[in-house]
């Protein structure tokens, strides 16, 4: 027990001291408190904040810990999706539905990862042409969702509907509690929470620290005996599984998913979420995913149309002047020079 | 009946029971005693109702305002990313129907007159001959005067834009709350569930893409929401919540190629976006093809990324059609038209949605749509006179404006028919008001006389032949004053009876494969 | 005559794809292939050298002239980009990619706000040749020449100007080019302006058969990137050449026979299998056959 506690403060991750962990312990209580304050509407808005995390906390794992950008982690989020609605919108009035498809789906999600993994890893392809590789494995499986809009296009019971998109897909439930509202919210909160912690103890254990090698030699530490082709595989795998993780909690909150969940400007959100809070930090990422979110919905409700090009100076900004991520850069610098920190930040250790 | 501002006598019919209450609400008095829309909905027609229609205009002034509320329009539309071209069309559609309607202006029509209503044109002939009947002989006793020359009953009529006699709906200011869906899914999903749990609005109008209906569509079933799309589209939502009233394949196709195989044969080539309006458009367009004595020779369906066509030119150069079916959809296909007149293609074509929706017609150089032809709904060169004067009060509200679509005319009409029924129910209630609108309604839309179906809560439209020549002058060669949307009624959809809340593919329909021939 | 028809409307097919391939390409072979920055404002640039040309256009200047003026505007903004931006990032590929993705997005959405959703178009030049049954736009059988003269100027650039010695001194070694004189700062300025200009320029000569929108850039992203991957950075030039005659090889049959949609996929996968196949790309195994011959010679 104390070696998992061992773990869980560990070094690579922000936040070691004892009011660190107050501070978090207090605001899990707050989160799971506040809701009574909050109209249905505004607990499951926030349910689709927290929903991106894991998306994201697998895509800082696999690039800010093992250092490869992967640029189509989207596409196990509509996997996992599309497939737990074939599942489980073939098992309606089965209360075991849900689980069934949330398994397969993540199941499929693996496996599309593995084999995807293998011939990238196993092939020993160059660490900058993945993200394009990955990008292309998306625009092939939007391209070929796109087109099945004719009714033959269904397995089962359920048709895969093309553009339209899949509708009415269950939602998730436990037993005969279906999980919507503010249920939904406390379902998705305690995975997030479970996910970063787990993920956390990862990167601080043995095969977290291999994994910290690769990223920064991956010829030393294959040196050192260590086969890291199969270690890569694993972190992708493991990448695309929070990623559909992220897929399903989407699917179970708004029913309805379409190929354009795969698409380009989706594929660039996660690399927009972790490159701004920090990619080497699952704090960071965590943050700023829910802050990024929360600024790109409430832009866009207020009427905004200059919402996509505020987001695109914060990237500009941030990768000017907080290389390494805004968090994580504030979490370095802070305790070293307090305010002035934020002072001439750009001329700081190069990222 | 009285003339009492009491709500509970306003139409002069006993309050039916509770099985026609708005559910989930707290019903107040007021609202119980409208239970009557609910009668009426269901046919039972009372004697004073018709009266109380006609008398409804001044009923409306003398009632007194629900609070000062306002009347809440939700509206959810692309106004930046991809479709922001039609998006932006139809906020500025919106936002004109909604100053006119806080002006107190209002279109001409009502309910329970029919397909056709007040505008329809009639003949008439300035001499008839006069007939007397002896006894089973009907012995023409005058003549009458030529026997080619008809006139037409109402003129073109302009003024169908009438005074409400209301300010706003109810007395109520309308208020437009207009979102941005920036053409992302999930977003629209987000806005549509803030505008319906959390603005509570009275009415959402929403959606240009297919997706984009299908994304909230599960949210408005969850609350009940009224829900207009006004949209072009492939056809098959039933849903008790949901109001289309954008035309239809049936509405378009069948008439387009019609016109095409009587004027250049029978062999059609169909290109079609590789998605779901493209994929079933083009089965329509196949299927229903033989019956009008044309067949499809070839279909090919290009992916929404394609920008490059020689090789689709290339394979329509090889088939040797008749006639083109262009289905192209978004901003990477509408490259087919330039490119293809460079090629030297020469093929007359045919589309249900080049034109009127995307205005290909301003936007690229000519001859790139030369001889392309459409049935179309409404596009801004309609030459009627009350087009003529619906233009120019959006030109005068909105003068940087490049085109008009149809989806924006769509949602201009749509807002001034939701405030008509709004006035007929004497509350925006929702339950309450889509019992209203299963009356069925005719309105004077920009584009002529527009029928709202009560069972199926599809439109019947006004659908003129568009041509397009070298120059990009269009002209109308031919008009169907009112197509009904019929397939759904094929289909057995009575949402009046069977609420549903699904979307029917031409698979369901046994029909559909009857006189496909087999090539 | 018509099988003759035939062979040559396909070699017509083979011909455009593969040059709608390169010329998308361009710019990217520079930026990419000898700079390393993985520049997601790829598309960006080629949208606004099309939006140069047709402001251009419209104002009477000459379509030939509208396609330089594109080169050089977009070769100025390359250079101001350059200098502000990306020279923070030599040897951050990754922080690049996503500079340049915000980058991409500040144009296109400024582009939308500030131009409105499309600029008026401009005619395609040029009539069209008839053969049997087919016809074949002039305009494009010029513009696959003019990707044919392109490819060969800047391979001559590259091989046989001074500035291309400097300039492929100070990919391999700046440490060495500084020390030689070479200044490399100037250098990576003129490079990177010379790829936006190339974009521009394509952009430009795409500009007549494409809708002039915002967005237009995104139709260019995927098969440029892959079109440089595949062709690999041992020699990005004859890579890029390479990499999309092969890829155009692979794409015109398929899409002559099955449709647009099979061909584009075939191209994905066939890009997909390419890089496993060959991870250095084509250029590495051209290079390889080059020395086994001169070892034999």
């Amino acid at each position: 027990m104390s070696h998992l506690l061992k773990l869980l403060t560990g070094p690579e991750d922000i936040g070691r001291s004892r009011w660190f962990w107050a501070a978090f312990v207090a605001v899990c209580v707050f989160l799971f408190v506040y809701p009574f304050w909050l109209s249905e509407f505004e607990a499951t808005n926030n349910a689709y904040y927290l929903l991106n995390v894991p998306i994201a906390l697998g895509l800082a794992l696999l690039w800010g810990y093992c250092g490869i950008l992967s640029f189509g982690q989207v596409a196990y989020f509509g996997v996992a999706g599309y497939v737990y609605g074939i599942v489980s919108g073939n098992m309606i009035g089965n209360a075991a539905g849900p689980i069934v498809g949330s398994l397969c789906g993540l199941a499929v999600c693996a496996l599309t990862a593995a084999i995807f993994g293998y011939f990238v890893f196993y092939g020993r392809v160059q660490n900058w042409i993945v993200p394009i590789l990955t990008l292309v494995l998306t625009l092939l499986l939007e391209t070929f969702l796109g087109q099945t809009a004719g009714y033959q296009w269904r397995v089962g019971t359920v048709q895969l509907g093309g553009y339209n998109g899949m509708t009415g897909i269950p939602a998730f439930q436990v037993g005969q509690l279906v999980v919507t509202g503010y249920s939904f919210y406390y379902y998705v909160l305690i995975i997030v929470v479970v996910g970063y912690l787990s993920l956390r103890v990862l990167v601080n254990s043995q095969y977290g620290k291999v994994m910290l090698a690769i990223r920064e030699d991956p010829i030393r530490t294959e040196l050192l005996g260590y086969d890291i082709r199969a270690r890569q595989l694993v972190v992708f795998v493991i990448a695309a599984v929070f990623a559909g993780i992220s897929g399903l909690l989407y699917v179970q909150w708004g029913n309805y998913i379409t190929p354009s969940q795969v698409g380009l400007l989706q594929a660039s959100l996660p690399v927009i979420w972790v490159a701004v809070g920090g990619r080497e930090s699952l704090l960071a990422v965590l943050l700023s995913t829910c802050a990024l979110n929360w600024l790109n919905y409430t832009l866009s409700s207020e009427g905004y149309q200059y919402a996509l090009i505020i987001i695109g100076v914060l990237l500009v900004t941030v990768m000017l002047f907080f290389p390494d991520g805004i968090i994580v850069t504030l979490a370095r610098e802070l305790p070293k020079r307090g305010w002035r920190a934020l002072v001439g930040l750009h001329k700081g250790k190069a990222g | 009946m009285t003339d009492q501002p009491r709500q509970d006598r306003q139409f002069g019919v006993e309050p039916k029971p509770e099985s026609f209450e708005a559910s989930g609400t707290s019903a107040t008095d007021r609202r119980k005693a409208l239970k009557l829309m609910g009668a009426a909905g269901a046919g039972a027609l009372a004697p004073g109702f018709g009266a109380t229609y006609l008398r409804g205009f001044e009923y409306t002034r003398s009632v007194q305002a629900q609070g000062s509320s306002p009347v809440k329009v939700g509206f959810i539309e692309d106004e930046s990313g991809n479709l922001s071209v039609y998006g932006i069309q139809k906020l500025h559609a919106a936002q004109l129907a909604v100053k006119e309607i806080n002006e107190g202006k209002t279109l001409k029509g009502g309910p329970d007159i029919g397909a056709g209503g007040l505008g329809t044109l009639g003949n008439v002939a300035k001499k008839p001959p006069t007939i007397s009947k002896e006894g089973v002989a009907l012995d023409v006793v005058d003549a009458g005067g030529d026997k080619s020359t008809t006139e037409v009953v109402f003129d073109e009529d302009a003024d169908v834009f009438i005074d409400s006699g209301d300010k706003g709906i109810l007395g109520r200011e309308v208020n437009l709350l207009s979102v941005d869906g920036q053409s992302n899914n999930a977003l629209w999903q987000q806005l549509a569930r803030r505008l319906i749990q959390q603005d509570k609005v009275d009415v959402l109008v929403a959606g240009f893409a297919s997706a984009e209906r299908e994304a909230i569509r599960p949210i408005v079933d969850q609350f009940k929401q009224l829900y207009f799309y006004t949209n072009q589209y492939e056809g098959g939502v039933a849903d008790a919540n949901t109001f289309c009233t954008g035309p239809v394949c049936e509405q378009q196709v069948i008439p387009v190629v019609q016109y095409m195989v009587e004027k250049f044969g029978p062999r059609g080539y169909t290109l079609a976006a590789d998605y779901n309006f493209g994929q079933l458009t083009a089965a329509w367009t196949k299927a229903f093809a033989p019956l009008v004595g044309g067949q499809i020779i070839a279909e090919e369906f290009v992916p929404l990324s394609v920008s490059e066509f020689s090789q689709v030119i290339a394979r329509v150069q090889q088939a040797k059609p008749d006639w083109v079916m262009t289905l192209l959809v978004g901003q990477n296909q509408q490259n087919y038209y330039p490119q293809a007149a460079a090629a030297g293609l020469k093929f007359p074509m045919a589309s249900t949605v080049n034109m009127a929706q995307g205005y290909e017609h301003k936007r690229f150089k000519p001859p790139s749509l030369a001889n392309m032809h459409n049935a179309i709904q409404y596009q801004l060169e309609v030459p009627t006179a009350r087009n003529r004067a619906f233009v120019k009060r959006w030109m005068t509200m909105f003068p940087e404006d490049p085109y008009i679509g149809e989806m924006a005319q769509n949602t201009y009409f749509t807002i001034h028919l939701y405030a008509k029924a709004a006035r007929l129910a004497g509350t925006t209630d929702q339950a309450t008001l889509k019992k209203a609108l299963e009356l069925g309604w005719s309105i004077e839309a920009p584009e002529g006389s527009v029928f709202l179906e009560p069972g199926t809560h599809h439109c019947a439209h006004y659908i003129r032949l568009a041509v397009c020549d070298e120059n990009h002058n269009v002209k109308f060669v031919r008009d169907w004053p009112s197509i009904q949307a019929w397939w759904l009624q094929r289909l057995g959809v009575n949402l009046i009876r069977h609420p549903e809340y699904k979307q029917y593919t031409p698979d369901e329909d046994p029909y559909f494969k009857m006189f496909l021939k087999k090539s | 005559m018509d099988s003759f028809a035939t062979i040559v409307s396909i070699l017509y097919q083979f011909a455009t794809n593969g040059a709608f391939l390169l010329l998308s390409a361009l710019g990217l072979i520079v930026i990419l292939g000898m700079m390393n920055i993985i520049n997601l404002a790829h598309g960006e640039l080629m949208m606004m050298g099309a939006y140069t040309a047709s402001i251009a256009w419209h104002r009477g200047v000459p379509f030939w002239l509208c396609a330089i003026l594109a080169f050089l505007v977009v070769a100025l903004f390359g250079a101001l980009l350059e200098r502000t931006i990306v020279r923070r990032f030599y040897g951050r590929e990754l922080g690049a990619l996503v500079v340049t993705w915000g980058i991409s997005l500040i144009l296109s959405q400024g582009a939308l706000t500030v131009f409105g959703p499309f600029l008026p178009a401009i005619p395609i030049p040029g009539g069209s040749i008839a053969l049997g049954q087919y016809s074949f736009s002039v305009y494009w059988l010029t513009v696959i020449a003019l990707a044919c003269v392109l490819i060969a100027g800047l391979w001559a650039l590259y091989n046989y100007t001074t500035f291309g010695l400097q300039a492929r001194a100070a990919m391999q070694n700046p440490a060495m080019a500084r020390a030689l004189g070479v200044d490399t700062g100037r250098v990576y300025m003129l490079t990177f302006s010379l790829g936006a200009g190339l974009a521009g320029f394509s952009g430009a000569l795409f500009a007549p058969t494409v809708s002039i929108a915002p967005f237009m850039g995104q139709q260019f992203v995927a098969p440029a990137f892959i079109t440089v991957v595949v062709g690999g950075a041992t020699n990005v030039i004859i890579g890029a050449l390479g990499s999309s005659l092969l890829l155009s090889l692979i794409k015109t049959p398929i899409g002559f026979v099955f449709g647009a949609f099979v061909g584009t996929v075939a191209l994905l996968l066939a890009a997909l299998v390419i890089i496993r196949l060959m991870p250095d790309g084509v250029s590495a195994v051209l290079q390889r056959l080059i020395d086994r011959r001169n070892r034999f010679a």
